[in-house]
């Protein structure tokens, strides 16, 4: 029989912008807000519980070597791999991680001049598909704004979509 | 009096300016300033110079010893980051409250607007323009939305349905059920407070700068500032993306799109250096 889980008591851990974070403790909902044009990726192993967020804010580091050596979770390309990598130091194993994505809002931009979010997108789907990976779940684009939460407990990732009252299911196992 | 003054007329509510922003205003205009001046107008507000003490004090500003006063503060800081300060915290009482009729919590209208401020300023800096207008500029820019959440109040899902199924800007689908938009009662209420041509301008025309001719420029800033807002999360309520994307804010700066990912991240650097010290850490969800 393992631990007891301090079931209502979990605790949210914020991530920020440019940041990530990873653990296999049940207590914790790691939470990113206000994803905007960024985007909040997330990896979680159903057996060993190990779960991880990132919020990338571009879509690569030649943009700014300099940044993505001082900060690599800033954008896809430096983050990505590192947030796999955090995972799998905890035990997680690749071909277990289920992936999800969210965010990458776009204006209504004819020019494609502004198009962060959809770069942001591409970029991330790339380089899955580079890796043989794919998501099991996204929503991405569109017009508004989303805060993403991971229940570590249950691999769940639960949207907000700021506006809307409710917060909405992306992901159950 | 024409439409749009009846409208905020009618709406019966002028959010109060607080009285110190038209004198920062005005001394930021000016080259040479007394910093008599500024504490003066400061010192008048007990809760204003405990703010800005604070903020002179925190670690954005990296003093080894702390200022003692007010005029080391204003000293030690320089006048014009003083009143950038003090429009900051003077702004909060009308841009916090939660605007119902846009979808927007307390104090997401208020981040919003920093967070353009900074971004409008970051790049007006960077091409050699008056940073403090840019500042200034993107701080309002919203204001008008204040009036027209009042406006709104009973009508917000249908404003809403209407982007959604029409997929037409936030903008025109409030001049479509009201006649007007919050830009341009922004600008209006602008000039009723009396601000300069260039900020009413660059406040009325955020969503169509070059309509903002000669003060095209100051207009680009805020529209881009207050697009990169959005993109790095700080833009709220529901469809808060439903606007459109005006390839010639870059033309009137002649900038390349590419500059906008740099951007970006010198505001992210600037909105790192605030977020703590205006509790603007985590959103309210």
């Amino acid at each position: 029989m393992g631990a007891p889980q301090l079931i209502g008591f979990e605790h949210k851990l914020v991530v920020g912008v440019g940041d990530m974070a990873v653990s296999n403790n049940p207590n914790l909902v790691l939470t990113t807000y206000s994803l905007g044009s960024c985007l909040g990726i997330s990896i979680y192993d159903p057996v060993v519980r190990v779960a991880g967020l990132l919020h990338i804010m571009l879509p690569d580091s030649t943009i700014d070597p300099a940044k993505a050596a001082a900060r690599p979770c800033m954008f896809v390309d430096t983050g990505t791999p590192l947030l796999f990598r955090s995972a799998y130091e905890l035990g997680a194993v690749r071909q277990r991680l289920k992936i999800t994505v969210a965010g990458g809002a776009q204006i209504m931009d004819g020019s494609g001049f502004f198009n962060i979010g959809k770069r942001n997108i591409d970029a991330f789907s790339e380089l899955l598909a580079r890796n043989s990976l794919s998501v099991v779940a996204s929503q991405v684009g569109g017009m508004v704004n989303r805060t993403m939460n991971l229940h570590i407990s249950t691999g769940a990732i639960r949207l907000k979509i700021s506006g809307q009252p409710d917060e909405v299911s992306l992901w159950t196992p | 009096m024409d439409a749009l003054d009846a409208l905020i007329n009618k709406v019966g509510y002028l959010p109060p300016l607080p009285q110190q922003v038209p004198q920062m205003l005005e001394l930021l205009r000016k080259d040479e300033v007394d910093s008599d001046q500024v504490v003066t107008l400061i010192a008048h507000d007990p809760s204003l110079t405990a703010n800005v003490m604070r903020l002179c004090n925190s670690v954005m500003f990296g003093a080894a010893t702390p200022a003692t006063d007010l005029h080391e503060a204003v000293l030690r800081l320089g006048f014009r980051e003083v009143c950038q300060l003090v429009l900051v915290i003077s702004t909060a009482s009308t841009l916090m409250p939660p605007q119902k009729a846009y979808g927007l919590e307390a104090s997401e209208l208020w981040k919003h607007s920093v967070a353009t401020a900074l971004a409008a300023k970051t790049i007006a800096t960077d091409l050699g323009d008056d940073a403090n207008m840019a500042f200034t500029a993107g701080l309002l820019h919203d204001v008008g939305k204040v009036i027209l959440a009042r406006a709104l109040e009973d009508t917000y899902a249908t404003l809403l349905s209407d982007v959604e199924q029409t997929m037409i800007p936030m903008v025109e689908a409030e001049k479509k059920l009201l006649g007007f938009q919050h830009a341009e009662v922004g600008g209006r209420m602008l000039a009723r407070w009396k601000f300069s041509a260039p900020l009413v301008a660059g406040v009325w025309f955020h969503h169509d700068p070059i309509k903002a001719h000669p003060h095209e420029r100051l207009a680009a800033y805020v529209f881009l500032g207050n697009m990169i807002a959005y993109f790095m999360g700080h833009g709220y309520g529901h469809l808060a993306f439903a606007f459109r994307g005006r390839a010639e804010a870059l033309e009137i700066l002649n900038i390349q799109p590419e500059a906008l990912p740099h951007y970006m991240l010198q505001t992210f650097e600037a909105l790192e250096d605030v977020k703590g010290l205006l509790n603007f850490g985590s959103a309210s969800t």
